[in-house]
């Protein structure tokens, strides 16, 4: 009988646990897990998206920055939630449901942090700019966290995106960078004939097809930044540009130049093969210079055989130092939180700790600016530092231009485009829709 | 008699069976499903203020060719789910049945059904790589030239996703018959072994009919678990490419966590619940016998 | 059947088996290998170099934390939703009540919801009783959600179960709990093994609840220590390798156990009856 007991009481604890929680349900509410601890220390609550698995010096450096700043700071401690980039998206929409975001979070720019701002979440980080960031980020980088002249986030990335490609298959074939279109064509075509794959795309994330989609648009629309123009609704997405850039995409569809079945494999595969010699190029941001610089886990002899050159231009037309890129993740404070002063002060330290760290020890390229010479870097930093510092226009990825659910649309209309399944008329009409319906 | 329906009614016994199941499920299942159904009615992107828009969310929804899509590609998946069960039934039964080894078999049998869901997408995108890949690579010794790039052809994604989905799911209705065929008094088997009954009649005529109860629950397990499946799709292709093995829950997660638009996310999580529900009911309806089989 | 018959069953159930025990052997390769091999190299090959450190990756990522709270949750989880579930098929099946066809309707509705239509209003509802961030909401949580498939199955084995049974018991003068807990929950051993085994799979490989609710470290489960090697611009696919096979053992080892007692109880009833 004393299972009988047993399960009585189990049952009846079960019952009561439930009770407790509706009746606390009542006086709780108010003082959810916000409320900071007792006693004198202040504690922010911090979330990032770099875990020590797979990014273990982002998770260092962090820590670094986290334990100065509590040294410093003898009240104040971090209250630190590390989760992978998945769940960390899909943890901050839940949070944010219940207005429980933490006190400093990563956000990426525009489109994505647009209904944070317009729900109040984010708080305005105007005042730490002026006063302690003045003058330290890049031209422009603060723009993509800006809404109506409020800045909501401090970015702490700056990707261009170039196609990287492998200089020991183009030595074996005779090739040199392209310059146009054309001779990038007649490369496609050589290596097609001697049975090398091409590019390496992996298209099933859409946003690295779309990459490709917004430099033709960019180059063909000259001094014009057309895409942009057209998602700010200043144009109109059935610009003759923007369709001849989706024609484009579907010539070198026919012509083989991306790997097989490119649509249903991921960036991470198709970094893969370009990493393991089986494409000869891929266009992908600066974000993975490291995999091609100083990663000891990538073989020495592949990352001395990778060089890089800027998108050519279509048709006689465009600029080759306009890129398409933008920052990446940027810090934001949380408008709710009780510790807003001490978390805004957190946000300014990581910042002005993270820059020169962040790219001799990560190899990121900040957002705030470095002073390169003076740095020991590998020459392709230099080279991509300079290519940023000439830079004539920066073209923000476009899904993350647009709002969530218009970047929706917009990646799986570049599936079918890449896929061949849409044509670039319809390509363009059914951007054109859901754009004027916002 | 009296006296046993007298005790197998008592009221108490039964609020005290009952309630902990009841309380649970109440609390954490069915009162959030009334509150996704009560956000199907907002326009509302789950951060900002909600704006009550009635049943405009539905509405727009049963247009929603997308939605339609996704549901097809869910019933589709139903379909092929209840269709398999058969397989599963016949394996269950020769592993059942006293064959030498049988044992072992079924531990080996089950062993995919203990990995997680990221462990078996890993696999299977290996499997499909369209260069490298496990399949491309045996159809190119085979002779095979062109073999297809699996999760990328639109027309060929969502059968090539629904092998793994169906796949992972085998070991636990092996498990379910097996352990009911086990259940089935050897007995009656010797009876018919005597009156001469092959090993096909006994399955046939005694087996199956015995655990025609189980089978009809797993009917219903495997209808509901396809028309709501997400994991393996959303790890393998996402939905894409453009849609093409989009499901009712992978849509409706693109659309509550990527596009922000959480009233009509919850909107179409309700829709799909009542799909499931009345897919059920029909099933139970046309499964339903008058007699209750006993032994 | 013929000796040929016999031998073609055999080559058939082989076949199956050498396509069931693969994913095992090819999750283990995996976990030794580098990405360049494990995306550039075929499948099939053996690792070049066995990259013992992905292991030794996997322990220095705080491995030990997140194995003892996977293990508990499970258990205790594991154990309620069987009782729980046990009881209510009881007494929807055998006890005589009006009620009991809504409460079984009620529960199967259980089966139906999609979980993320679930996740919000639940973090909305454990927030306001202060059981975010602390276990209790995941044990609860795996408890509920796992109680309608755990009714599902019991019940087609709960409705098979001869009337005799409880009809002499009750007569010898047996209590309903005595004859729930030594004549019911006994005969029931075989299916209840089945569930046993299921749950603990679904509960040790969950991982969108305790994403959700948990964040302090203390807490977290082994399925995020595999996530915790996916990354925003790499993944360190030899490491998730190394966890999954680390993760996958424990839940090997207690599948033998009680894939054996789902014999052992037969025998055993079989005695008694």
């Amino acid at each position: 009988m004393k299972l009988r007991k047993a399960v009585t009481l189990i049952g009846m604890l079960l019952i009561f646990t439930l009770l407790l929680a509706a009746c606390n349900e009542e006086d709780g509410g108010e003082s959810g897990s916000n409320e900071t601890s007792s006693g004198d220390a202040k504690s922010v609550k911090f979330m990032h998206l770099w875990p020590e698995g797979s990014s273990a010096q982002h998770y260092k450096i962090v820590n670094e920055i986290i334990a100065d700043f509590e040294a410093e700071n003898d009240d104040i401690t971090i209250d630190l939630e590390v989760l992978s980039n998945e769940q960390y998206k899909d943890k901050i929409t839940v949070l944010s449901t219940s207005n429980e975001l933490p006190d400093v979070g990563m956000t990426w720019a525009a489109g994505y942090m647009e209904p944070f701002v317009n729900g109040n979440m984010f708080a305005s980080v105007d005042d730490v700019v002026e006063s302690d960031l003045s003058d330290s980020f890049v031209e422009g980088t603060l723009d993509g966290f800006a809404i109506d002249d409020t800045t909501y986030g401090l970015p702490l990335e700056l990707n261009i995106s170039t196609v990287f490609y492998n200089k020991s298959i183009f030595e074996e074939h005779g090739l040199e960078e392209p310059e146009t279109m054309e001779e990038l064509n007649e490369i496609v075509k050589t290596l097609n004939d001697n049975g090398v794959n091409p590019i390496a795309l992996g298209n099933r994330d859409a946003w690295t097809g779309s990459m490709w989609y917004m430099y033709l648009a960019d180059r063909l629309g000259g001094d014009e930044d057309v895409l942009s123009e057209a998602i700010n609704r200043e144009k109109s997405f059935e610009d003759p540009v923007l369709i001849q850039a989706a024609e484009e995409v579907q010539s070198l569809i026919d012509a083989d130049a991306f790997v097989q079945g490119f649509n249903g494999l991921a960036d991470e595969e198709a970094k893969s093969m370009f990493m393991s010699e089986q494409a000869a190029m891929y266009l992908i941001a600066t974000w993975d210079l490291p995999n091609f610089t100083t990663n000891e886990d990538v073989p020495q002899e592949f990352r001395d055989s990778v060089g890089y050159f800027q998108f050519p231009t279509v048709d006689g037309s465009g600029d080759v130092n306009n890129y398409v890129g933008g920052p990446g993740v940027g810090l934001f404070v949380a408008e709710n939180s009780d510790v807003k002063e001490e978390a805004k002060a957190f946000a300014s330290y990581f910042l002005q700790q993270w820059g020169e760290k962040a790219v001799t020890e990560v190899g990121v390229i900040p957002a705030t600016k470095v002073d390169a010479e003076s740095l020991d870097l590998p020459e392709m930093y230099v080279d991509v530092l300079n290519d940023l510092n000439a830079a004539t226009n920066i073209t923000l990825y476009a899904d993350v231009q647009m709002s969530p659910s218009a970047a929706q649309v917009h990646l799986d209309m570049i599936q079918a485009l890449f896929g061949g399944e849409v044509t670039p008329e319809d390509f363009a009409k059914t951007h054109e829709d859901t754009l004027s319906q916002e | 008699m009296n006296i046993v329906n007298k005790v197998m009614s008592n009221k108490w016994i039964i609020t005290l069976y009952t309630l902990p199941a009841l309380l649970l499920i109440i609390v954490l299942i069915v009162v959030p499903l009334i509150l996704s159904g009560y956000f199907g009615l907002m326009n509302w992107d789950g951060i900002g203020a909600m704006e009550f828009i009635g049943l405009d969310n539905y509405i727009v929804a049963l247009q929603d060719t997308k939605f339609w899509q996704s549901a097809m590609h869910s019933f589709l998946l139903a379909l092929f789910s209840a269709l398999s069960l058969i397989a599963y039934l016949a394996v269950a039964l020769i592993l059942a049945s006293k064959i030498k080894g049988a044992n072992l078999f079924r531990k080996i049998y089950l062993i995919p059904m203990l990995l997680s869901s990221v462990a078996i997408a890993q696999l299977w995108i290996k499997v499909y790589n369209p260069s490298n890949g496990m399949l491309n690579s045996i159809l190119m010794t085979l002779g095979v030239n062109n073999p297809p790039a699996w999760l990328a052809d639109p027309n060929i994604v969502l059968y090539a996703i629904f092998v793994p989905i169906i796949w992972q799911y085998a070991g636990f209705y092996i498990l379910i018959y097996y352990a009911a065929l086990k259940n089935i008094p050897d007995s009656l088997i010797e009876a018919a072994k005597i009156d001469g009954a092959t090993p096909l009649q006994i399955a046939l005529k005694i087996k199956i009919p015995l655990i025609m109860n189980v089978f009809k629950v797993t009917i219903v397990l495997a209808i509901v678990g396809s028309l709501k499946y997400f994991d393996l799709i959303y790890v393998m292709t996402g939905g894409g490419p453009n849609g093409a093995s989009e499901v009712m829950a992978s849509y409706m997660y693109k659309l509550a966590f990527s596009s922000y638009d959480f009233g009509y996310g919850s909107a179409i999580g309700f829709l799909l619940l009542i799909i499931t529900l009345i897919v059920t009911v029909i099933v139970r309806k046309v499964t339903a016998t008058k007699e209750e089989i006993e032994y | 059947m013929s000796r040929i018959g016999y031998s073609l069953l055999y080559i058939c159930l082989g076949l199956v088996a050498v396509f069931q025990i693969f994913p095992i052997l090819w999750l283990f390769m995996f976990s030794l290998k580098t990405n360049q091999e494990i995306f550039a190299g075929s499948p099939f090959a053996l690792p070049l170099e066995p990259k013992w450190e992905n292991y030794l990756k996997v322990f220095d990522g705080g491995i030990a934390t997140y194995f003892w709270n996977s293990i508990w949750i499970t258990v205790v989880a594991t154990v309620l939703t069987i009782l729980i579930a046990s009881m209510a098929t009881f007494a929807i099946t055998r006890m005589k009540w009006k009620l009991s066809g809504l409460v079984l309707g009620l529960i199967m509705v259980g089966l139906m919801i999609p979980i993320h239509s679930a996740l919000i209003p639940l973090y909305n509802m454990f927030l306001n009783v202060n059981l975010i961030d602390n276990p209790l909401s995941i044990v609860l949580t795996y408890i509920t959600y796992n109680l309608p498939i755990t009714v599902m199955i019991l019940l087609g084995f709960y409705t098979t179960i001869p009337r005799e049974i409880e009809e002499a018991a009750i007569i010898d003068g047996s209590s309903i709990h005595r004859l729930f807990f030594r004549i019911i929950l006994p005969i029931s051993a075989p299916i209840m093994s089945t569930t046993v085994i299921i749950n603990m799979i679904y509960n040790w490989n969950e991982f969108v609840f305790v994403n959700t609710f948990i964040s302090s470290e203390k807490y977290k489960t082994l399925t995020v220590g595999i996530q915790n090697f996916i990354g925003q611009y790499m993944t360190d696919w030899g490491a998730i390798g190394a966890t999954l096979v680390i993760s996958v053992l424990p839940i090997i080892i207690a599948f033998l156990f009680f894939s054996n007692k789902i014999m052992e109880g037969i025998t055993a009833s079989a005695v008694k009856g």
